[in-house]
């Protein structure tokens, strides 16, 4: 448990690095991929919605620490993305190909647009804009990109040392 | 039951982050010192990374720069010629101008930018975001560079600072929506503000202080010379790109482009304004 703790500790450490350091040189269209983002999906769906809305919370809110917008605002989007996410995949999806890339997509979306939409509501208007949601677009296909490579990554921090299993039994 | 109550733990722990996060936009919005320190914290712990990144980075851009640029930065060298002797010709013109605007502004006893000394800086990276315009910046207060203070290339205004840690500094641009730099027109005399609008690299202007006044195109826009001014005065801001007056607007609509290309900043320079006194406590 304690070791697990720790991977996902290190989880989101070294994804608030990767997106702060390396990314910001590889911005596409104006967009960069939310890497926090993708992996609160991926822990959502590994894990179920709460796991998945506490990890948000933790993984927005570091994320929140080098942005300029409010600190607290991804930290809600990613919390209630997760959760989505998690009532979602718990009815609904089964094991397959592609997954990934489809829920880091979709989660991108949904992700950015409470984000946007609680700005706006909070007093920031000027994240409400035509622009923004071309950027979202963007940043979703890119998501839905890194989200190969992110997927694992949360995948083997949760697993079972004992068993190897990840998902929970429901 | 046992289900039911899982369920309701669950809302229930939802509704908490939910509570707090609005708790903590809400502190943030207000500019909270805690929040502040919070973020300096974080980025201290990054910015080593963040620039032995930026180092392995380098080398990689200026190749993919060399091989993608090279005919568009051939163009631009002949035209940053002919740039160049034109403006000397402009700058012998406006000589005359110039002297006058400084004796005014002594008589006003207001600030000037001549006096202001400057900390020279390097551009590190983006945003890490999606929806903000800045750029890290790889000094920070342990050189001196306090929130606030402007930014400038030699062409001019870039933006001011808004977040500093001990080893880097955060610049939020002026195309960003949440800044408003006071500017007057070159020939005009108008004053305004500029206004920028999300993923639109022009700005226009508002708040004019003559609406009928005729503002040409190319006219160019320095920061207004006003007391306790967030920005020095005559800092070269932008030109105007179009002034268009719409049937039964009261004010023309005026887009401007910035002189400083935002989206390519390599080397930066901070002002110690409004502080101009303050002695330099490093590089």
């Amino acid at each position: 448990m304690v070791n697990r703790r720790i991977r996902l500790v290190l989880v989101v450490i070294s994804l608030v690095v990767l997106q702060t350091t390396v990314f910001t040189h590889l911005r596409v269209f104006g967009a960069v991929p939310d890497l926090t983002l993708v992996a609160t999906i991926a822990m959502a769906y590994e894990e179920g919605p709460m796991a998945g809305a506490v990890f948000g919370f933790a993984a927005g809110l570091s994320t929140d620490l080098f942005l300029s917008t409010p600190l607290g605002l991804s930290a809600l989007a990613f919390a209630l993305t997760a959760y989505g996410v998690g009532l979602f995949q718990s009815g609904l999806i089964r094991e397959s190909r592609g997954i990934a890339s489809v829920l880091g997509g979709v989660g991108g979306i949904v992700g950015n647009a409470i984000f946007l939409i609680v700005g706006g509501i909070a007093g920031h208007g000027e994240l409400v804009s035509v622009h923004n949601i071309q950027v979202v677009i963007v940043a979703s296909l890119y998501d839905a990109l890194v989200a190969v490579a992110v997927f694992p990554f949360v995948r083997w921090a949760v697993r079972d040392a004992d068993t190897g299993r990840t998902r929970p039994q429901r | 039951m046992e289900v039911y109550r899982r369920d309701t733990r669950g809302r229930s722990l939802l509704l908490m982050l939910v509570v707090t996060s609005l708790v903590l936009v809400t502190l943030d919005s207000g500019n909270n010192g805690l929040v502040n320190t919070l973020r300096a914290q974080a980025h201290n712990v990054i910015s080593p990374i963040q620039s032995l990144v930026d180092d392995a980075f380098s080398p990689l851009r200026n190749v993919s720069n060399g091989i993608t640029k090279y005919s568009a930065v051939r163009d631009e060298n002949a035209r940053l010629r002919r740039q160049i002797a034109d403006l000397h010709g402009q700058q012998l013109r406006s000589r005359g101008v110039g002297s006058a605007v400084g004796q005014l502004e002594k008589l006003l006893d207001l600030p000037t930018v001549q006096g202001v000394t400057g900390i020279a800086a390097r551009v590190t990276g983006g945003s890490p975001g999606n929806f903000d315009r800045t750029v890290q910046i790889n000094k920070g207060s342990s050189k001196g560079i306090k929130v606030g203070y402007p930014v400038v290339t030699g062409d001019g205004l870039v933006g001011k600072v808004t977040q500093v840690s001990s080893g880097q500094a955060t610049v939020t641009l002026i195309d960003s929506p949440t800044i408003g730099v006071g500017v007057r027109l070159e020939t005009s005399s108008v004053d305004a503000i500029t206004q920028a609008r999300a993923g639109d690299r022009q700005l226009t202007l508002g708040v004019l202080s003559d609406t009928g006044a005729k503002v040409q195109k190319g006219e160019l826009l320095f920061t207004s010379a006003v007391r306790n001014s967030a920005f020095p005065p005559d800092e070269p801001v932008g030109k105007v790109v179009s002034s268009t007056k719409s049937v039964g607007a009261l004010a023309p609509t005026i887009t401007i482009s910035t002189l400083v290309d935002l989206s390519n900043l390599d080397f930066i320079k901070v002002l110690r304004w409004p502080d101009p006194t303050a002695t330099p406590s490093g590089g």
